[in-house]
């Protein structure tokens, strides 16, 4: 019989220590053990990206990993995100402004993407941000308006 | 929120937009509460076949497994369907298609439940399947349903136009041509799922991912020999339908399994492969056409065979059918023909609704037919269009007359002034090295609402709460599309209100009030009209209160601004929560009822096409242009370019327009070129999300929507419905473009690479 | 349940394989993860490896570059080094599955999953790819196309790890091209792919080239008789057109979910039309 493990991380800024099997997968950890129903499953092999989350500030697939492998790492999802003045990130509000979703179910793991993308490439051209969300299908067809949203802020940093 | 005031035809944030970004929209999959346990469905896994057994003994033994359930445990009819009910809850006598599900087993645990799953032995003997439709309609050939007084035609029609086949020999000019399409999975990205629970007074809550709650509930208390008023179904956001949702998926499941569960909360959530496997599928369809015309190009006659694979279950077979043999001629004036339609049963995945809904498939053939006539007669394509192209006043192939807003002219002419129309011949001169280039058009229609016989109803419902908001009962799904947006539109420009005073409670049973489907295109059609009675209603009774309380003779001299009522000749104001405060909770609520106006015309005698909605009254119009780009050494299919010029009557909120017209589109070129839910003999082949292939963010190109704005009189301000038409461009539109770059008319889609380079056969190399 | 273990050091390492004999090994978990999903029996002990820092990195010294085993092809992308010398590995990264697998893909989990379709493996074929494979007491060399052995199938013995790939820096080619078709425009597994090196002479005629062809095959293919029948031929459509009938009878592709056999054969060969737009 295998037994728990201790299993502890930084979460959204907090320290985690969690009891779990070794090989429960991280999607259901975040969603079954420890509540955040933010990151979503809807593929279960990588080919979707529903489930991105940071991991040392890399956008990863929480459903190709297993729980041991957060020992030590620090995990940022969408529940964790926060802008300059503890509001929305800017790449938040303008999804909304620009309508940048329709049913959402994507939209946290594209999030998450995204800041990735911004963290290594604050100034994307288009095409670049096309390539960056290349792994995260959204099937209401919001692509164009996630470009143009990305592609707006890239100006904004653009102009500062 | 840049601006609170609310307008209709500006663009309004969507509210939901704000919780969706943060993660903390909640969804049906984000249920889970306090000690709860999984359901799971034992999947059937073959064809065809008969159940003889089905043992739980093995599953019952696992650690972790609380209970097994087979029809046995069903107390109902076991059945479901919206328009025939075909489909058991759970198999009794007979295996009809892969996914169908022969056991229920809750387990405390994901992988408890996993390994009950496996450990329940099911006893079936294999009869051969009915592989596809021409088998099925085979004399001798197996039978789906042995008692289908039909065999396994589960609806067929024929409609004669004018002077029929007759007209035939008047043409001057034929074209003939078969075309295919391919059986599409919605591959929504929330799966079916659903989370339930049996309260001690003997009521079942249910909140799942649908995009029908009040009629799951009628087919849930039949099918489980409940009393609906036990039945409450709730549903929170969702996350992608496409049609998918509209009929039962776990619904039936999860209720049965909290009967079982001791009190304790049930979580049911199908994997992809598992959604794959049991949801319904756009109708893979076959379309036989002759579309005659005379030598001025004046279309004469159509004749139009159809035939749709709608799987083992009616579901919305025979519906999508009649959609599809109205939609078969497109927009245009076709005053003879014969339509023939059959929608046939087999033991291949079930077809279902699918957004577009039978116009999809016919579009793609009655545009596909009009290059072919334009090449043969030698006559531009857009010229073709617009000389047949239907006006107001009109009868439409299948003989209605259109009394509602027309606009396929003004949208072909907008696109023969549009810059992707005139610059196509330079941007065909600029082709690089192995390449070529085409443009292709198609013109569209599709009609909303249900038909002359079932009512297209809505109920309203609207509350002036204590803190002087108005909180709207939205009683049709928002699975993404925006219309709650829009009902916030309707209210708080009517009622003068800023988003801040704007609620919403999301479709529940208890609360919001039947007001049919979230699909036909109809949602802020239907509901919206409702709900614009709604609000004049409550703007009337609160003025009135108003004028009672300054004891003023004359309510009209009332108006509401944000947040009060003022009295306009003195100024004099009541705020909305004052006057909330002595209002009794009855007064507080208003509902409104809408009905949408049907066609009268009598364009058939068959009652059964009448009930499954033939003919409409009100259509939508598009005009849709490609840009293609074909590679000569791999056949593939660079879409360049793509616009969309649209008739959807008014519009309310450019921004979700433009959403839906940039989905449907998506959805559409996924149809054209990649996505193929395949199968063989009955098994699924494309068993999962590596092998069917929706298109990613480097397959859409950007999409260019011009929004007529044509001002519809029966429509809430002037709006039609925006929802389906934009996914039934782009294949046609496609494919045109391709024949113009090759060439070659592809009748089969999706329109692959292999396909491209055995029509081109180029000897490149010599 | 699966134990799972995360060493650090090789040394922990070859302990768990050897109390383990029946370890399964992972590294980004983007292949491995994924076929256990669809398998009910899960193995009893999984070891991943992510933690192997000493197994990561890409170093250079004056004739070789040495890429670790654990090098996640997004590292391996913005790494100077690489992007330097080894477009060829460039250009099939950025085409390889897609950003957040990249992120988690390692290049020696794309080598031992096998795949013919694997996106690095043409590129390494053609750069003759060295593969050190190490154990507890031992390090081993093999060139790629000796270590893969067929679909899935590599030449790695329990106790082994592969822990670096070695690639000479000369020969220096112009032209790093490669192609892969696939059926949409990423998140895609190859149907066909293509990577070559080549020299192009100022009149036009190759004077260098080497060439491999994924999804054509049982592993990555490579044809010695075709780059010297290519050398020294115009880089023309009638210098290519014969090569191109060669590459087609050549290649043994199969039919699967995504192509038929005909389609990959057919343009396997045509690929080869590509490489006119680097004629001088």
């Amino acid at each position: 019989m295998i037994s728990n493990l201790l299993i502890s991380f930084e979460l959204n800024g907090k320290e985690i220590h969690i009891e779990a099997q070794p090989d429960r997968r991280v999607i259901d950890l975040l969603r079954e053990d420890l509540g955040l129903t933010g990151p979503k499953e809807s593929c279960g092999r990588g080919d979707c990206g529903s489930c991105s989350i940071l991991v040392d500030g890399f956008v990863r697939l929480s459903c190709l990993m297993l729980a041991v492998q957060l020992n030590g790492r620090k995990i940022v999802t969408i529940e964790g995100l926060y802008g300059p003045k503890g509001l929305l990130h800017p790449v938040q509000d303008l999804f909304v402004e620009l309508g940048a979703l329709q049913c959402g179910f994507c939209t946290p793991g594209m999030i998450m993407t995204i800041i990735d993308l911004l963290n290594s490439n604050p100034r994307p051209s288009r095409d670049e941000i096309r390539e960056a969300i290349s792994g995260n299908i959204c099937r209401c067809g919001a692509y164009q308006k996630i470009l143009d949203a990305v592609e707006t802020i890239s100006e904004r940093v653009s102009q500062r | 929120m840049k601006s609170t005031q609310i307008n209709i035809g500006s663009t309004l944030c969507r509210p939901d937009a704000l919780l969706k970004v943060s993660g903390t929209a909640k969804f049906a999959v984000d249920y889970y509460g306090q000690d709860y346990i999984w359901a799971g469905v034992k999947r059937a896994s073959i064809p065809h076949g008969t159940l003889k057994n089905v043992d739980c003994s093995k599953a019952l033994k696992v650690p972790g497994v609380l209970t097994v359930l087979t029809h046995k445990d069903i107390h109902g009819t076991n059945r479901q369907g919206v328009v025939k009910k075909d489909q058991p809850v759970l198999v009794d006598d007979k295996i009809r298609h892969c996914g169908d599900a022969v056991a229920l087993v809750l387990a405390e645990t994901k992988s408890a439940l996993a390994e009950g799953l496996v450990a329940v032995r099911t006893d079936t003997k294999e009869l051969q399947p009915v592989k596809d439709v021409m088998s099925a309609l085979k004399p001798g050939s197996p039978l789906v349903h042995e008692n289908n007084a039909k065999g396994n035609i589960l609806l067929a029609g024929e409609i004669a136009v004018g002077k029929s086949l007759a007209a035939l020999k008047e043409c001057d000019v034929v074209v003939e041509a078969r075309f295919e399409t391919q059986r599409q999975e919605h591959a929504y990205l929330e799966t079916e799922n659903g989370w339930a629970r049996l309260d001690d007074k003997g009521r079942i809550e249910i909140v799942c991912s649908t995009q029908t709650p009040f009629r799951d509930r009628i087919e849930v208390a039949e099918a489980l020999g409940m009393d609906p008023e036990n039945i409450r179904i709730i549903v929170p956001n969702v996350g992608g339908a496409f049609g998918g949702k509209d009929g039962i998926t776990v619904q039936s499941l999860l209720a049965l399994a909290a009967q079982h569960s001791n009190g304790r909360p049930v979580k049911m959530w199908w994997d992809r492969e598992e959604s794959f496997l049991a949801s319904a599928k756009r109708h893979p369809c076959m379309m036989a056409y002759r579309l005659g015309a005379k030598l001025d190009g004046t279309l004469h006659f159509l004749d139009v065979d159809i035939i749709l694979d709608t799987g083992p279950y009616d579901h919305l077979g025979g519906v999508v059918l009649a959609l599809a043999m109205e939609h078969s001629g497109g927009p245009y004036r076709i005053p003879n023909g014969l339509i023939r339609g059959r929608c046939v049963y087999t033991n291949n995945p079930v077809g279902g609704a699918f957004r577009g809904f039978g116009v999809t498939q016919v579009t793609s053939a009655i545009e596909r037919a009009m290059d072919l006539l334009a090449e043969k007669m030698g006559m531009d394509r857009l010229e073709l269009r617009l000389k047949n192209a239907l006006k107001a006043g009109d009868r439409n192939f299948v003989g209605k007359t259109l009394t509602t807003s027309t606009g396929i002219i003004e949208c072909l002419e907008t696109l023969s002034r549009h810059k992707l129309w005139k610059q196509k011949s330079s941007w065909k001169c600029g082709v690089p090295p192995f390449k070529r280039r085409g443009i292709g058009i198609s013109a569209t229609m599709h009609a909303s609402g249900y038909g002359p016989v079932v009512p297209d109803y809505a109920n309203a419902k609207l509350e002036l709460t204590t803190r002087g908001s108005f909180r709207i009962y939205c009683g049709v799904v928002d699975m993404g599309q925006g219309n709650t947006t829009a009902n916030i539109q309707i209210v708080g420009s009517l009622l003068n209100q800023p988003i801040e005073k704007m609620e919403v409670v999301l479709p529940d049973t208890d609360k919001t009030l039947p007001s049919g489907s979230a699909s036909a295109s109809r949602c802020t059609y239907t509901f919206g009209n409702a709900l614009i009675s709604g609000a004049k209603i409550m703007q009337e009774r609160l003025c009135q209160k108003a004028a009672d309380l300054m004891m003023i003779k004359d309510s009209n001299e009332f108006s509401m601004i944000p947040g009060a009522i003022r009295h306009l000749p003195t100024n004099r104001e009541i705020r909305l929560e004052t006057i909330a405060r002595i209002m009794d909770s009855s007064e507080k609520t208003v509902t409104a009822y809408f009905r949408a106006p049907v066609a009268t015309d009598s364009v058939t005698d068959d009652k059964n096409l009448r009930l499954h909605g033939i003919p409409h009254n009100l259509f939508s119009y598009s005009a849709n242009l490609a840009y293609v780009e074909v590679d000569e050494i791999t056949g593939k299919v660079a879409v360049a370019d793509y616009l969309t010029v649209s008739d959807c009557g008014n519009v309310m909120n450019p921004q979700i327009y433009e959403q839906q017209i940039q989905g449907g589109v998506c959805q559409g070129l996924g149809l054209a070129l990649y996505e193929d839910f395949e199968t063989l003999d009955g098994r699924i082949i494309t068993k999962d999300f590596s092998t069917y292939l929706a298109p990613t963010s480097m397959d859409i190109p950007d999409i260019q929507s011009v929004a007529l704005g044509i001002h519809e009189p029966t429509g809430p301000f002037g709006a039609k419905g925006i929802g389906e038409i934009s996914t039934n461009g782009p294949l046609p539109t496609i494919a045109n473009a391709i024949f113009d770059a090759t060439g070659y008319m592809f009748d089969k889609s999706p329109i692959t690479p292999e396909a491209i380079l055995d029509a081109l056969n180029i000897n490149l190399s010599g | 349940m699966s134990k799972v273990f995360m060493p650090a050091q090789p040394d922990e390492l070859w302990g768990i394989l050897d109390e383990n004999p029946e370890a399964v090994v992972y590294a980004g978990g983007t292949d491995l993860l994924v076929r256990l999903r669809s398998r009910f029996t899960k193995p009893d002990c999984l070891v991943c490896l992510e933690r192997l820092d000493d197994l990561k990195g890409v170093k250079a010294d004056d004739d070789d570059i040495f890429i670790g085993a654990l090098t996640t092809h997004r590292e391996m992308l913005n790494d100077p080094i690489i992007q330097k010398d080894l477009h060829i590995l460039t250009h099939a990264l950025k085409q390889l599955g897609s950003p957040p697998i990249r992120n988690m893909g390692t290049l020696g989990g794309n080598i031992v999953t096998a795949s013919p379709a694997g996106d690095t493996l043409a590129p390494l074929y053609i750069l003759n790819a060295q593969l050190e494979i190490g154990s507890r007491n031992s390090t081993r060399r093999a060139p790629i196309e000796s270590f893969i052995l067929g679909p899935g199938k590599v030449d790695l013995a329990h106790g082994e790890i592969l822990s670096r790939v070695v690639v000479r820096k000369v020969p220096k080619f112009e032209v790093h091209h490669y192609e892969k078709v696939g059926k949409r425009n990423a998140l895609a597994c190859s149907v066909v792919s293509m990577a070559t090196l080549m020299n192009v002479s100022s009149n036009n005629l190759i004077s260098n080239i080497r060439l491999a062809w994924g999804s054509v095959g049982p592993t990555v293919l490579r044809f010695g008789d075709i780059e010297h029948f290519l050398v020294g031929k115009p880089l023309t459509v009638e210098g290519l057109s014969e090569a191109i009938n060669m590459i087609q009878e050549l290649v043994k592709p199969i039919d699967d979910i995504r192509a038929t056999a005909c389609y990959r054969r057919e343009v396997a060969g045509r690929l080869l039309l590509r490489l006119l737009k680097y004629s001088v």
